[in-house]
């Protein structure tokens, strides 16, 4: 059998970069190398945003050496040529092509989990694996994914959402509006993934420098009801049409809210992956609650038209019972794996899974007509072109 | 960038190494790994290709012995490439040249072969006195020692033996034996050494690797008991045919004529080579022993032993049926000892897996793994296929490089395991790319197996692959393990 092959992309111009190294090999490259389908090219994409490829990067252990950058400075950038499907190529006198059958995307956050790269891949017609441009884009922004959610009744927590320039504009009348929402708040970046600079803040005098913190990331952020009694839960789901639903997954976290190293540092390191033991799956929570975030899952999954993979939050009052979706991430860390494997689906199980969906996705994109035979061209400078 | 390297050949590159510095310590490692016997050493030597290669699984271990051969090694090499200068410059013939060119050319082969004249000279000259004199001395020491002493011999299943009697007897007598994989005269002298002269039983394991090694190591130890475990195609490379196998470790029968010994009757050549005045052991008993009610899974094996009015219930922690003879051997030697029922049933529940022989293991969250690596001969792959079998609701995953030494049988031995792994409906089989496992697949296609086969170039890359397969409660047996000079 012919393996394919298959450019896993990650690193990238992201606050999440060194997250994206370690979900493009645990599991992703792990994995599809354990499967023995793939050849496998990893496409590391540098702070600067520079583009190398080389088998070496297949180990994680290459990004642990101190000097791989000066390393990757000695490489050749790669190219990348949109000829009838995407291919790399490695410039000079021994030019060397790879034509690439299908892309992994591990990238988080911006300039790849936010739409962005899956635009170049449409524009290059390769299929690829995960959520297209549109969903990505709008999950990216946690005011859009809002919004749309609440266009169509899904529960949200009530926020208010402002930019850079209006909050310098209108920081008085801004303050005013924060202040009617019910306190505590969160306040943070609309367009940042793994909780990075989000504050929790409790009375008007934390307020301003929450803020500042936030737009040092970002130009939009957002205000937004804190939810007491909190259950917080969390949902992967898999699946373009059919869906095929994750364990509910309960964070277990001991400080006030998820940071940072809560969800990347404190976890057991031996075991790999960035979501380690320090959540439980599945939730101890009511079978009805259970009930309420499937559905709720399902639902905002198809409404923000997501594909692939991807993985919807919940904020849960625990006295109330009341379920809000908060967030939809359309690149889970480490594919939520942890998550998967207790659901008893295998690291291989899920990205050839994930590469069946692409390709799935694919062939249905291209029985779409894209274009069409017009004769305006021929009536251009020649008779006037009514509309 | 791989794909931006120079091609080169892999002839050019196997014979590059040749000249490579590494390929002296790949010639000390070989010695080393060969546990410098002449004959291994030269069989390995004439099927290496690429010298940078050999050390794979293990590596060189800095020793004196080692380091002294590189250091002789190295001397060697250095004279033959002086010896080739000096012709250069001294000699005034113009063949001097082409004599230059083919002593430089030849080098590597004139060391590698070389070296066997003053290793054969070590060996008659000084290793064989030395060891003469050592199993005298063990002789001697041995003869003073009032203890019951017991040997193992078999193809297979010595240690599992080895700990399983240690570990009863010692519940009511001083026991001792030599650790590890000592079971060569010299490795028996280094533990008889350590003896205090208190002990009540000792236990040896008698290595079997030439026509004539069970013999020799009987008159050194003089044991009362002996246990044949059983015969089969390991060592086959060495011995040829089972039958002289099978003759080298009844050696040890033939030594103690008409006192204690037990055969495995569950092994067919052993029960072939029995005699009345033996004592047969298998799962169903041992002697007049009869085994009720036995059963098996991951906690454990558990069975009574009955003989008219008496009756012991005990439960190991070794895994599988077949260990229920070897543990029926154990209790019938302590009650013989006057060891008492009731510390025969703690001995018993104290046997546990010995290392990597059907070790139970957890990793990677909840994954079971049973580490097999240490068996590597055809009835410990029987057995644990059976045992595999037994285990329902899991799924469950074969790794396996084959098995090594199995000579003119490998196609047989191998056909036969595929079969059986089909028979057991094992879910999937994972294979080492090597010369003996595609049999493993075609004894697996040929009896209608329905599960998945997947090949990987290095158990370390299967090794790496697993976490990643795998899910809660899945079953991983490792089974075998290939040192280098077979790979």
């Amino acid at each position: 059998m012919d393996k394919k092959t298959i450019a896993v992309i990650f690193g990238g111009r992201s606050v999440e970069h060194d997250i994206s190294i370690i979900t493009a090999h645990t599991p992703i490259i792990q994995s599809l190398t354990a499967s023995g389908q793939f050849d496998i090219w990893p496409i590391y994409i540098a702070k600067n945003g520079s583009w190398y490829s080389d088998k070496i990067m297949n180990d994680l252990e290459f990004f642990k050496r101190n000097d791989f950058e000066n390393y990757l400075s000695e490489q050749k950038k790669i190219r990348l040529l949109f000829d009838d499907g995407l291919k790399i190529i490695w410039p000079g006198f021994r030019q060397k092509t790879i034509a690439i059958d299908i892309v992994f995307p591990a990238m988080h956050g911006t300039f790849g989990e936010d739409g962005s790269l899956m635009g170049l891949l449409r524009m290059a017609n390769a299929p690829f694996v995960g959520c297209d441009i549109f969903a990505s884009a709008v999950a990216m922004d946690k005011t859009l994914t809002k919004q749309v959610l609440a266009a169509e009744n899904i529960p949200i927590v009530p926020f208010v959402w402002f930019t850079k320039y209006e909050w310098e504009k209108n920081k008085n009348g801004l303050i005013q509006k924060i202040k009617k929402l019910k306190w505590p708040l969160f306040i943070k970046p609309a367009h940042l993934g793994s909780s990075i600079a989000i504050t929790k803040i409790k009375q008007e005098s934390e307020l301003e420098n929450a803020i500042e913190v936030a737009f040092h990331y970002d130009d939009k952020i957002l205000a937004e009801e804190s939810v007491e009694n909190l259950i917080e839960a969390t949902l992967p789901i898999i699946g373009n049409d059919e869906l095929q639903l994750g364990g509910i997954e309960r964070p277990l976290n001991k400080t006030g809210f998820f940071d940072f190293n809560d969800k990347y540092l404190s976890g057991n390191k031996k075991s790999g992956g960035v979501n380690n033991q320090y959540s439980e799956i599945p939730a101890n929570i009511s079978a009805d609650l259970k009930q309420q975030v499937e559905n709720l899952g399902k639902q905002t999954y198809r409404l923000l038209g997501c594909s692939g993979i991807a993985r919807v939050d919940f904020l849960i009052d625990g006295i109330s019972q009341k379920v809000y979706v908060n967030e939809v991430n359309t690149l889970p860390g480490s594919l939520y794996c942890h998550n998967w494997r207790k659901m008893g689906i295998s690291g291989v199980e899920l990205v050839t899974k994930l590469v069946a969906l692409a390709e799935e996705r694919f062939q249905k994109q291209k029985n779409i007509t894209y274009t069409f035979r017009s004769d305006i061209l021929n009536q251009v400078n020649g008779k006037k072109i009514t509309k | 960038m791989e794909s931006q390297k120079p091609k080169i050949s892999n002839g050019v590159k196997n014979w590059l190494s040749l000249y490579n510095p590494r390929y002296i310590r790949s010639l000390a490692y070989m010695l080393q790994a060969s546990e410098y016997n002449i004959r291994d050493y030269v069989s390995w030597l004439a099927r290496v290709k690429n010298f940078n290669k050999v050390e794979n699984r293990k590596h060189l271990a800095s020793t004196p012995k080692s380091l002294f051969v590189i250091a002789f090694i190295s001397i060697i090499i250095l004279c033959i490439y002086g010896a080739a200068f000096a012709i250069l410059l001294q000699w005034a013939n113009p063949l001097k040249y082409l004599v230059f060119i083919l002593i430089i050319i030849s080098a590597p082969h004139l060391l590698s072969y070389g070296i066997i004249i003053p290793l054969w000279l070590f060996t008659f000259f000084i290793q064989k006195p030395t060891e003469h004199f050592i199993i005298n001395r063990t002789e001697k020491i041995l003869r003073n020692n009032k203890s019951i002493k017991i040997a193992i011999a078999g193809s297979f299943g010595k240690t599992t033996m080895r700990e399983i009697l240690k570990t009863v007897l010692a519940e009511g007598q001083k026991t001792a034996a030599p650790p590890d994989n000592y079971n060569t005269p010299i490795g028996i002298s280094k533990f008889v050494r350590q003896l205090t002269g208190n002990e009540e039983i000792l236990i040896f394991e008698l290595g079997e690797y030439y026509s004539g090694d069970v013999r020799k190591l009987c008159q050194m130890i003089k044991p009362q008991i002996g246990i044949i475990t059983g015969v089969n195609e390991a060592h086959l490379q060495k011995f040829k045919t089972t039958d002289a196998a099978a003759d080298t470790i009844f050696e040890l029968a033939d030594w103690l004529k008409d006192k204690t010994v037990y055969v495995n009757n569950e092994n067919a050549l052993a029960k072939n080579k029995a005699l009345n005045n033996h004592i047969i052991y298998n799962r169903d008993g041992v002697g007049n022993w009869r085994v009720q009610g036995a059963q098996t899974d991951l906690t454990g094996t558990s069975f009574i032993l009955e003989n008219n009015d008496l009756r012991i219930e005990v439960k190991s922690k070794l895994l599988g049926l077949h260990q229920i003879g070897p543990l029926s051997v154990a209790a019938d030697i302590a009650l013989r000892l006057g060891i008492s029922p009731e510390k025969i049933q703690q001995g018993i529940a104290k046997t546990k897996p010995f290392n990597h022989r059907l070790e139970l293991k957890n990793y990677n969250d909840g994954v079971i793994l049973l580490d097999d690596s240490y068996n590597g001969n055809p009835d410990g792959v029987d057995a644990v296929i059976e045992f595999l079998a037994s285990l329902k609701n899991h799924k469950r995953f074969y790794v396996t490089p084959g098995l090594v030494e199995m000579g003119l049988k490998t196609e047989s031995v191998h056909k036969e395991i595929g079969k059986k792994l089909a028979k057991a409906g094992i879910e999937k089989i994972i294979l080492i790319k090597n010369s003996v496992t595609p049999y493993i697949e075609q004894g697996l296609k040929e009896n209608g197996y329905n599960g998945e086969i997947q090949w990987f170039d290095n158990a370390a890359a299967a090794f790496a692959a697993l976490p990643n397969l795998t899910v809660n409660g899945d079953i991983v047996v490792l089974q075998n393990d290939w040192p280098d000079q077979y790979a």
